[in-house]
């Protein structure tokens, strides 16, 4: 296929509007050939997301950024598990001294309850800033009534609530990465055991079979012994 | 304390991909009203386009490890993604048949898969070369103008586009490529 056929079928691309035939051979180019004309792929994706900006500016309601957190809020164990995963990766697993081990646990505990519920049912004063837009006169499920500002401190609820959330977990990471957690700590443990104990006790069972039979090779050459002396007199 | 307002776009993705909220919430204060607008634009609808527009972010949250930081256009990345998002919407409300959406069809459907080589733009520099756009979109002729909104607001495919306006799909096809042809030759001429 010549560069201007791909080309073609690059305009249509981008705009999604390749049919089914047209698409499957854009595809098998795209993969097969290393002279795609990625540039142009590029320029024209590019040209494309800059229709829109000729649009006259429409704004979404203000409460929308309150529901979004709270979208992200429900979706918090999936993240959890996505730092999790990425934190197993990042920090490969060393052993680590029983000590640490033992103490550092209850930090990890405590560290994970940040997103439960008691957190979030907590009204969390801060110092108002200026110019920061936060819609504090917004309910959020397990919150009371609005709470009205006072003096310079306002309530922090819906998404500063997420957030603030969001951000000790951030900082909570970077604990983490130095507090192994629970599975964390046990598998440390395992392979601590398995690598240096176990040796150990194979070692000794080892030693112990050579010992029996040892043993045995005396107490039959004493006998012999025995029973040469016997004969002798 | 940085000042994230100043943050560029690649910067912010940076903090995202670490989970920082607050990263995401300045990308929301800076991006929420162009997607939305542009999520109305294909949805006409209110409440969905602003349902929309929160799915959304819900993506850049979840799926932030798809978003290329070789090239970090950010600005492409996430206008793609809210047209995909918002397009998907539609078609699916049209009553077109469609796989079942599910993480493997977000990524590959909803997620974009720019050219290692798209340049990366700030919206701040899109938004001041709107006059541009304007007349470049102002030069192609009236046909052409409405087959690329058909297909891209519209989310249609050639055949739709085709039997919507009643004519060959080779037509709808050669429309829209001279349209995407003159549109880029005009802009280059303006820059």
């Amino acid at each position: 296929m010549d560069k201007k056929k791909v080309l073609e079928l690059i305009k249509l691309e981008v705009l999604s509007c390749l049919n089914e035939k047209d698409k499957e051979v854009y595809e098998d180019f795209k993969l097969s050939n290393d002279d795609f004309p990625w540039k142009e792929l590029g320029e024209y994706q590019h040209l494309v997301s800059l229709i829109p900006s000729i649009l006259e500016i429409k704004y979404p309601a203000n409460d929308l950024k309150d529901k979004t957190a709270l979208k992200l809020y429900n979706i918090r164990e999936e993240i959890k598990a996505k730092i999790e995963a990425k934190k197993a990766i990042e920090v490969p697993a060393e052993p680590v001294s029983e000590e640490i081990v033992l103490e550092e646990e209850p930090l990890v505990e405590e560290k994970s309850g940040f997103w439960g519920n008691n957190e979030s049912e907590e009204k969390v004063l801060v110092e108002a800033e200026e110019g920061i837009n936060i819609n504090s006169d917004k309910n959020v499920p397990g919150q009371g009534s609005p709470f009205k500002i006072k003096s310079n401190f306002k309530e922090k609820t819906g998404i500063d609530t997420f957030l603030q959330d969001s951000k000790t977990e951030t900082e909570s990471n970077t604990v983490l990465k130095t507090s192994p957690d629970k599975d964390l700590i046990e598998k440390t443990i395992r392979e601590y055991l398995k690598s240096h104990v176990i040796g150990e006790i194979e070692l000794l069972k080892k030693s112990i079979k050579t010992n029996k039979i040892l043993s045995m090779i005396f107490f039959i050459v004493s006998l012999i012994l025995i029973l040469a002396l016997y004969f002798l007199k | 304390m940085v000042d994230q307002q100043k943050l560029k776009d690649s910067e912010i993705m940076l903090k995202i991909a670490g989970y920082d909220s607050k990263a995401l919430e300045q990308l929301y204060d800076r991006y929420a009203p162009f997607l939305y607008t542009l999520i109305k634009k294909i949805i006409t609808d209110k409440d969905t386009a602003e349902e929309i527009l929160s799915e959304v972010f819900v993506i850049i949250w979840r799926q932030i490890d798809n978003f290329d930081f070789k090239t970090n256009n950010v600005y492409t990345w996430l206008i793609t993604l809210a047209r995909n998002k918002a397009v998907d919407v539609l078609n699916r409300k049209g009553g077109k048949l469609l796989p079942e959406y599910n993480d493997d069809y977000e990524r590959e459907y909803i997620i974009p898969k720019l050219s290692p080589e798209v340049k990366a733009i700030e919206l701040e520099e899109v938004l001041e070369h709107k006059g541009k756009m304007e007349k470049a979109l102002g030069s192609l002729t009236d046909a052409q103008k409405y087959v690329l909104e058909l297909s891209y607001y519209g989310g249609m495919d050639q055949e739709e586009i085709a039997n919507k306006l009643k004519i060959p799909t080779v037509t709808v096809k050669s429309k829209l490529q001279v349209a995407i042809g003159n549109l880029m030759q005009k802009l280059s001429e303006a820059e």
